[in-house]
């Protein structure tokens, strides 16, 4: 089965899978299999944003104020929330545009992706505000060990499903030798990586997002950082979208309607989707560590960033249908909440009461009632 | 120069009559709140009469701002009753708490109303953080959840109970 960037036949895109069906050729909304995508790309196009909306002068002034150990906490988070964006930016239309089958799901990929690189601009613009020289920061991602460490993790199922797709759009089913290598390409075994990707994907965005919204949050509730953690609470809405959006694929996967074969592959992974999770929950906590590493601040250290790990790696692992692993009960960090709601965030003026604000609408329904206090 | 502030509805018993039909939810007895089926968010037009020309020095003024009406946290919904449920909540081995439902807007804003603590993140809807077990009874949604329910679950940032329900919080 070899890509092709529109497909000559004809065939009904309801019966399609979400993956590995035939490829998408008219990108068209008015039939949908799953009308949950189209709801998500109107939900993210009414979100968006602009890093530079949000003024950081306070913020360079707090930073230069901050003891070096937070200032090692600050920057840390940021490297790899960097880390993070970049990888979200690009790695969704590399590996699943290829083999998507919806149009809807297409599309919802597409924008999801896109919301990530306004997520990647905005690190620059918090960087540019912040530090003397952005690039130092920038280039230590690279460089250092603790970061990299953990861009091996988050990318591994994304590069392994790249590379088996290439090979079986290329060669197809079957055993070849490439490069002296022997590699065995079947599609239940491709379906099965897509299916942990997706888990990965969903453990990036719901956990280890989370983990680092935590820190920039625990500046701003000491009411240090403040525009960053304007910033970060709209990258916050808009990944608490993105992992309804994978939630919302795993489960699809699972219930096996759109794809029998998926269903049972999600049945006979479930205790690999938990040793993703559980390794994910471990790497967050050694992390937290590396942060603290020089000293803790006020309101947040180790053992508490800790808690929190478990207690959102339960709550992640239950909207997929599985036992929690750690069996928390108590948000740790409460006071997240209301960091994480974004409706009192402003970005422009007349934004400020709701966040997604939609340009130009206005309500057209006029309803006899209406005039029913007019006297004439 | 004295001037009298004259208030057409205190001294008129026509207004004064209207004014005890007009029951604010929160001051009401519950009782009178389900007897009362004709609530309206606005008072009618009153139609003051008074018996000679109006004078020039009374001032008359409004009894309300009719740029902020009096606004009702009690949602109507046509043909529906006002909801007054019980809300019992289960969590684990405890005994279970029973929270009356009313007044709010959604199940979430009432339970943080009466202490409950409910995980929250977009209180629209598309976040799931909310996510809530429902071992009994029916909900109505406000707003169409975006976010993966199971068929067992609601999402309490958007919805009301239609009966007396019983949820089980994470």
């Amino acid at each position: 089965m070899s890509y092709t960037t529109f497909n000559q036949k004809t065939f009904d895109t309801l019966k399609q899978p979400m993956f590995f069906g035939e490829t998408v050729n008219v990108a068209r909304y008015d039939i949908q299999k799953h009308k949950i995508f189209e709801n998500l790309i109107e939900k993210q196009l009414s979100f968006f944003w602009r890093p530079e909306e949000v003024d950081l002068a306070n913020d360079r002034k707090d930073f230069i104020d901050l003891p070096e150990h937070e200032k090692h906490i600050f920057l840390s988070n940021l490297k790899y929330q960097t880390l993070l964006d970049s990888v979200q930016g690009r790695s969704p239309n590399v590996a699943f545009l290829p083999i998507v089958s919806l149009p809807e799901l297409e599309t919802w990929i597409e924008t999801w992706s896109f919301s990530e690189t306004i997520h990647s601009r905005s690190y620059t613009h918090i960087m540019r505000n912040v530090v003397p020289n952005p690039a130092e920061v920038f280039d230590d991602i690279t460089r250092n060990d603790f970061i990299t460490r953990r861009a091996v993790s988050v990318t591994k199922y994304y590069d392994e499903l790249i590379t088996k797709n290439s090979y079986y759009t290329q060669l197809g089913e079957g055993t070849h030798t490439i490069n002296g290598k022997i590699v065995d390409i079947n599609l239940r075994d491709l379906k099965r990586t897509l299916y942990l990707t997706m888990v990965s994907v969903n453990v990036l965005e719901a956990i280890r997002f989370y983990v680092s919204f935590a820190c920039s949050f625990a500046f701003a509730e000491r009411a240090k950082m403040e525009g960053n953690a304007k910033i970060i609470k709209l990258i916050a809405r808009d990944e608490a979208l993105h992992l309804t959006g994978t939630q919302h694929i795993l489960q699809i996967m699972a219930a096996g309607k759109d794809d029998p074969e998926m269903g049972e592959i999600a049945a006979s992974c479930k205790d690999e989707v938990r040793e993703i999770f559980l390794d994910a929950a471990e790497q967050e906590k050694e992390w937290a560590g590396y942060l603290f590493k020089d000293g803790s601040m006020i309101g947040l250290n180790q053992t508490i960033l800790a808690q929190y790990v478990e207690y959102i790696t339960d709550q992640r692992i239950a909207a997929i249908g599985l036992p929690t692993i750690f069996d928390t009960k108590n948000n740790p960090l409460p006071w997240i909440n209301s960091w994480l709601n974004s409706d009192n965030v402003q970005v422009a003026p007349q934004e400020a009461e709701i966040s997604s604000y939609l340009v130009g609408a206005i309500d057209s329904a006029v309803d006899t009632e209406d005039f029913g206090d007019f006297d004439l | 120069m004295n001037q009298t502030i004259h208030n057409p509805r205190s001294d008129s018993q026509h207004s004064d009559n209207h004014q005890e039909d007009f029951i604010l939810d929160g001051l009401a007895s519950a009782e009178d709140a389900f007897n009362n089926n004709e609530f309206s968010l606005e008072a009618d037009a009153v139609e003051v009469q008074l018996d000679h020309e109006p004078v020039q020095e009374s001032l008359i003024l409004n009894t309300e701002d009719p740029e902020q009406p009096e606004v009702s946290a009690q949602i109507d919904l046509a043909g529906m009753d006002k909801p007054v449920h019980i809300v019992s909540i289960h969590n684990g081995a405890e005994q279970a708490q029973a929270v009356p439902f009313q007044h709010a807007h959604t199940l979430l804003e009432s339970l943080e109303a009466q202490d409950v603590p409910v995980h929250y993140q977009c209180r629209e809807g598309y976040c799931g953080s909310c996510r809530t077990q429902l071992l009994e009874g029916e909900v109505h949604y406000t707003e169409e959840p975006m976010a993966w329910i199971n068929d067992d679950e609601i999402l309490p940032c958007c919805c009301i109970p239609k009966t007396a329900i019983r949820i089980k919080l994470p």
